[in-house]
């Protein structure tokens, strides 16, 4: 699915774009381009993740770097600064970069073509850019989506957020920008009761390619504490999901894991409390 | 005594997903086609209408579906027919003859 070819083969060796985004708010947009970043970063690439939320933004405090932010997008796309000057290292990774929003600007102070000038400064540095878009299909989302090669939608599997994942999908693919989905904050014990949609049912309503699946994980709010993504910590389910999906990113076949309903047996096993 | 069972190994409730996937069935045609609930009513009605000029169908099973794949967009028609009307009478004659789905395709321009 992904082309990128970081193999130095010779050919033009420019960074993948990918847009994140959902539609709804809350969902788990930054949490997961704060985390996908870190993991792609683990695997060696050199990522730039960038906060494309102007006015609202949130992807500093995820990765503990709100302290250190001098300059930002807006400063970039109006040559304010160099575009060296605006992004901040990681504290865990030398990989991984951070290009904060303004905080005190609106949604249309840059438009689209800005947007594409500050992606050109950064695609000759890093092997993958994630942008973080905002919640809405307005200018915001416009600009989050303006020189994507490729989306990820991140949805929970409620009726509300599915909803608006197909709205997106459907924008998106109207630019000519396709889509893989994260399903975010599953609960495979509810969904073998009956009270969650399935894997299977998001992806059959949507028709999206599913990148990537992960399981409600106390472990997230604890890093969003910490601002440490939740990828560093390996013992979570939600941190090796996103291990799994930055494998999948960098054109790892990698299965998803499903979990819809299993064998009789398993379930008996489960129910009875014995760990099969 | 089994359903009790039942009910504990496979934790069946009132399967609120099941309403979950109609509903989203119901909004996304809806905000797929940009027909307002009135406009899509007047179209089932209609394809009931077309296909019972020819068929008797179970207007129970009919359904009306709008898949989005890669490029393409398609309306799916789910229409069980339970027998041909013109040889309704041999066919009654015979059997009951299980319902067939016949599913009728309709490719729809993209980008919608």
């Amino acid at each position: 699915m992904s082309t990128r070819n970081n193999t130095g083969t010779g050919k033009k060796d420019l960074g993948e774009v990918i847009v994140i985004t959902s539609g709804k708010g809350g969902v788990g947009k930054t949490t997961t381009t704060a985390s996908l970043g870190a993991a792609l970063a683990l695997r060696g690439q050199r990522v730039l993740v960038i906060d494309a939320d102007i006015g609202l933004r949130n992807l500093d405090v995820i990765l503990g770097l709100e302290n250190r932010i001098v300059f930002n997008i807006v400063d970039v796309a109006k040559k304010i600064c160099k575009p060296a000057q605006a992004i901040i290292k990681s504290k865990k990774s030398n990989n991984l970069y951070l290009l904060p929003a303004s905080q005190t600007d609106d949604k249309d102070v840059i438009d689209e073509a800005e947007v594409r000038y500050v992606l050109e400064q950064f695609r000759r540095e890093f092997h993958y850019i994630l942008v973080d878009s905002p919640a809405g299909i307005e200018q915001g989302f416009r600009n989050a989506c303006a020189g994507a090669e490729s989306a990820i939608v991140v949805t929970t599997p409620e009726v509300s957020a599915i909803r608006d994942a197909d709205r997106v999908v459907g924008l998106l693919s109207s630019k000519g920008i396709e889509s893989r989905l994260i399903i975010n904050r599953i609960d495979f014990e509810m969904v073998r009761k009956g009270d969650m949609l399935s894997v299977r049912d998001v992806q059959d309503i949507l028709g999206v390619e599913i990148l990537g699946v992960i399981e409600r994980d106390e472990d997230i709010i604890k890093a969003a504490n910490v601002g440490e993504p939740v990828v560093y910590n390996q013992k979570s389910k939600a941190g090796q999901a996103f291990t799994r999906i930055a494998a999948r990113v960098c054109g790892e076949q990698i299965p998803v894991p499903t979990f819809d309903g299993g064998s009789l047996w398993s379930r008996i096993t489960r129910k009875l409390g014995v760990n099969a | 005594m089994f359903k009790a069972l039942k009910k504990k190994l496979f934790g069946e409730s009132n399967e609120s997903k099941e309403l979950a996937k109609s509903r989203l069935h119901f909004v996304l045609v809806q905000d797929r086609t940009g027909l307002t609930n009135e406009e899509m009513a007047g179209f089932r009605e209609e394809m009931v209408k077309v296909i019972e000029k020819y068929f008797v169908i179970d207007k129970e099973g009919f359904d009306i579906k709008y898949h989005r794949l890669a490029d393409t967009t398609t309306l799916l028609i789910n229409s069980p027919v339970i027998v041909r009307r013109s040889s309704s009478a041999a066919a009654a004659a015979r059997a009951v003859v299980p319902e067939e789905p016949v599913e009728a395709e309709a490719a729809v321009a993209s980008n919608i």
